[in-house]
């Protein structure tokens, strides 16, 4: 069994050539009822494995909740519990079933699938399919529809529906869509939108961080990447006390330092006199606000949304909770708002905390007309405000980043020889230096040693020459905790060889005998 | 006891709760239904007294059973039986055949005194009734707890619920032993009582298929110690495991088409098999779809009351019903998706 991919929970694996989960089995060929109701009966995924017996005199709301084989593992009633109950039985999945047993979810309807698999089940069956085959409903893209076309034999056309249906959810999890493919069927599903709803902790907490792009709506709000974002917002510091408060509109372009929009932006403000004691905020949704330093970040780099020019009363209280938590009446003199059509509604906001502030009432914000009052604005905003020298600024910056990032393990970086700066050139001496590819400061080797010390995750690996990539084989053990998408460093014989981004969770890395465990960055 | 039997024991005893007040001097419930006594249908007297209630619901308890709903739990005193008792009398005058019920056992001392009891049966013998059904555990089965001075004939219905061990040990909650019960019923025929046999059909957690197997089963293996036996279908009662089961749609009624098939395949066996599903045609009783409920219901009473058989039934679910049983043992417990009977022709959610 190799992890090839994962999304949330979910896992891509390969079982075995041209076979992948999340899997579906055909219960006329793959399900073996049990003989007594002692025993569990069998199912074929490549190989024939027993399965547990069914929960005899259980209640399904009480621990353990899976029933476990040697290879298999059921989480029994998968189609009727509570949605609440269902996540927080989710959350034990893995401590229930290790890495390496199968989770087989019996009896769930196509439309529960894609939730399901998001949350880490690896087998489904066609046992409901089967029923409503011989009640004459079609599946298509897992919903129900009613015939009124004659098809022969129904159950064996949705049977191979359902297995493009389960081919989708496995494409998903490869290409990093898997939460599209469960936002669309939670759109009229209550049942999946409630899990979904329910699971957005958990995922945050032990969800994989694969950085593919957000095609967002409002759904997306709730994003466990989003979520997690504006939660660490609040470890953030600007770069100095006592600058000005720049709110600047998003860009379709990310990082928004490269689109044409900011690029005018920057080019009229670096004529302002200490214009460096501007700091730079793009307000955007679903994210709500972005430092200039934090656009590298996963996934302020990272997401699409529709534009609308509209704000809901949604997005208006996260604007809200997201200004808060950037602490603006302790870090910022003064404000200016220059976001087009969110202009008004930022002003008030930043009024409601009782800062100074000044709207530029443009309504298309890099126009000339829109730049040249910027300009004039700024100029007039900064003339009372201390100068920010470079180095100072570069100090600040790479300090917020690092806290974004890194938490309470940052300190090493913080205290570090910070030279360049934003965006490209940034480096913390020679222990990281920016990277768009990990999404803020990608570590050195010299920097992963650093890490490790200051309680960054470690795993070790058996002794041998590593070269390219680490494989879950050669894992020995681990020290801390990470979830996929992480940096991580490499240890053998006690000294540290490489470092990386985690591409399995801790516990699955020492139960998997393949697949990529750390995408390694860099050699000793 | 092993370790096994203690998740359910726990659920038994949370589903409960305790029973309302009720007023002690009044019986639970009193009918007249149509009997078959000797061959003949007749008309029978139903009665319900209101006691303490079974000694096992007051420890545990079973999964399906929510009788205990209507007892006392500090018990009734016998003035309040015997003003039950004067309530009920016009109910059963006149008539052949009587069912006096408890929500227990009949013959457990320390439920109904003795004495009581002893009053009560030579008071039906006074009134012409000449066979009475009660009810009871088969550890209250021994001749000094049913040696009446004057009683009818005497038929005692004891609940096997199932021959299978782990069904009554896993499922029910029952704490009865197969060699006791071959013991009791050859007890109670030894001293002149007919026995009937209550088998439960689809206790919680079986699917269709194992409930079906279990019922005939279990009838198979009980008709030599009996005189009859009744296939109860389980039914959804308040405050029972079955109704927690229900209510989180792990376990569905059984459908009629089950009660019919275990009837057919019991046909050959030398006692009277029947049934008369409780809630029958309701989605707590056992069902099939709107359209074949009471047609089926009505084939039950004829076949219950003789003067009909199962032949020629059909509806649109039966094939259904095949779907169905062919794959429950697959789907690990006893339920089926909502509306499935009725071939979701409603717009119910699924």
């Amino acid at each position: 069994m190799e992890p090839i991919s994962h999304e949330g929970l979910g896992r891509l694996l390969k079982l075995e050539d041209n076979l992948q989960t999340p899997h579906v089995v055909f219960s006329h060929t793959d399900l073996k009822e049990s003989k007594d109701l002692e025993s569990g009966g069998t199912i074929k995924v490549g190989k024939v494995f027993d399965l547990p017996p069914s929960p005899l005199g259980l209640d399904s709301e009480k621990a353990p909740y899976l029933q476990l084989s040697e290879n298999i593992a059921v989480l029994d009633n998968a189609y009727s519990i509570q949605p609440k109950k269902l996540v927080e039985i989710a959350a034990e999945f893995r401590s229930e079933a290790g890495y390496s047993r199968l989770l087989y979810a019996p009896a769930v309807e196509p439309s529960q699938m894609p939730i399901l698999a998001y949350l880490g089940v690896d087998i489904f069956d066609d046992l409901n399919v089967e029923l409503r085959s011989s009640t004459g409903w079609i599946l298509e893209s897992g919903e129900w529809i009613k015939q009124n076309t004659q098809i022969d034999d129904l159950f064996s056309h949705n049977r191979s529906e359902l297995n493009r249906w389960i081919l989708r959810i496995r494409n998903a999890i490869s290409n990093g869509k898997l939460r599209e493919l469960v936002e669309i069927t939670s759109l009229h599903n209550p049942r999946v939108s409630q899990i979904l709803h329910h699971s957005a902790l958990l995922l945050i907490e032990k969800g994989a961080r694969v950085h593919s792009t957000i095609r967002s709506n409002d759904l997306s709000l709730n994003h466990p990447a989003i979520l997690d974002f504006q939660n660490r917002l609040s470890n953030y510091e600007p770069p100095a006390q006592n600058m000005v408060l720049l709110i600047l509109p998003c860009s379709a372009r990310k990082p928004y330092f490269k689109s044409s929009s900011h690029k005018r932006f920057f080019n009229t403000l670096r004529e302002v006199e200490n214009h460096l004691a501007l700091h730079v905020v793009s307000v955007t949704s679903p994210l709500g606000l972005v430092p200039r330093e934090l656009e590298f970040c996963y996934p302020a780099a990272h997401y699409d949304i529709a534009v609308t020019g509209k704000w809901s009363a949604s997005e208006i209280e996260m604007l809200r909770s997201q200004l808060i938590k950037l602490n603006p009446t302790k870090h910022y003199a003064k404000a200016i708002v220059h976001a087009g059509s969110s202009s008004k509604i930022m002003t008030e906001l930043v009024k409601e905390l009782g800062i100074d502030v000044v709207d530029t009432r443009v309504d298309r914000p890099s126009s000339y007309e829109g730049l040249e009052i910027l300009q004039n604005i700024a100029r007039m905003t900064l003339s009372d405000i201390p100068i920010l020298n470079t180095k100072d600024r570069a100090k600040g910056e790479a300090k917020g980043l690092a806290n974004f990032q890194y938490g309470e393990n940052s300190d090493f970086l913080v205290n570090s020889e910070i030279s360049g700066r934003m965006p490209y050139k940034l480096r913390c001496g020679d222990l990281a230096a920016m990277s768009p590819v990990v999404g803020g400061f990608g570590l050195t080797l010299k920097g992963g040693i650093e890490y490790s010390l200051q309680g960054g995750p470690i795993i070790i690996a058996e002794n041998f020459k590593l070269v390219g990539d680490l494989f879950a084989v050669g894992v020995k053990s681990y020290k801390g905790n990470w979830n996929i998408g992480d940096q991580v460093v490499i240890k053998q014989n006690d000294i540290v060889t490489a470092v990386g981004i985690a591409k399995m969770v801790p516990e699955e890395m020492i139960s998997m005998n393949r697949g990529v465990a750390v995408e390694v960055r860099h050699h000793a | 006891m092993p370790e096994a039997f203690v998740p359910l024991t726990d659920f038994v005893n949370e589903s409960k709760s305790i029973p309302r007040d009720h007023p002690l001097d009044k019986p639970v419930a009193k009918w007249v239904e149509e009997e078959v006594l000797d061959g003949k249908i007749v008309e029978a007297g139903v009665v319900i007294l209101r006691t303490r209630g079974c000694y096992w619901s007051i420890k545990e308890g079973c999964s399906m059973c929510g009788y205990f709903n209507d007892t006392v739990p500090g018990g009734v005193s016998d003035d309040m039986l015997r003003e039950q008792w004067k309530k009920v009398r016009s109910t059963l005058r006149g008539k052949k055949y009587a069912k006096i019920y408890t929500s227990g056992s009949f013959i457990d001392p320390t439920e109904v005194p003795f004495n009581f009891a002893d009053e009560v049966m030579s008071d039906m013998s006074n009134m012409g009734i000449e066979k009475v059904l009660i009810e009871s555990l088969p550890e209250f089965v021994n001749p000094k707890n049913f040696a009446y001075t004057n009683a009818p004939k005497l038929e005692i219905a004891i609940g096997l619920e199932s021959s299978n061990p782990v069904v009554l040990d896993k499922s029910v909650n029952k704490r009865l032993r197969w060699s006791h019960y071959v013991k009791v019923c050859k007890l109670a025929r030894d001293n002149g009582a007919e026995v009937k046999a209550y088998i439960l059909l689809k206790p919680p957690y079986l699917s269709e298929k194992e409930a079906i197997e279990d019922a005939v089963q279990s009838a198979i293996d009980t008709a030599p110690y009996v005189d009859k036996i009744s296939i109860n279908p389980v039914n959804v009662q308040k405050n029972t495991v079955v109704e927690k089961l229900w209510f989180r749609n792990e376990w569905t009624a059984p459908w009629l088409w089950s009660v019919i098939e275990v009837l057919k395949r019991c046909e050959d066996l030398p006692v009277r098999v029947y049934s008369d599903p409780t809630g029958g045609g309701t989605r707590r009783g056992a069902h099939n779809c709107h359209d074949c409920n009471k047609r089926l219901l009505e084939a039950l009473k004829n076949h219950r009351l003789g003067s009909g058989d199962l032949k020629g039934l059909h509806c649109n679910c039966k094939s259904r019903w095949n779907t169905l049983v062919k794959q429950s043992k697959l789907r690990r417990n006893g339920s089926e998706p909502h509306g499935y009977r009725s071939g979701f022709a409603g717009s119910r959610h699924f």
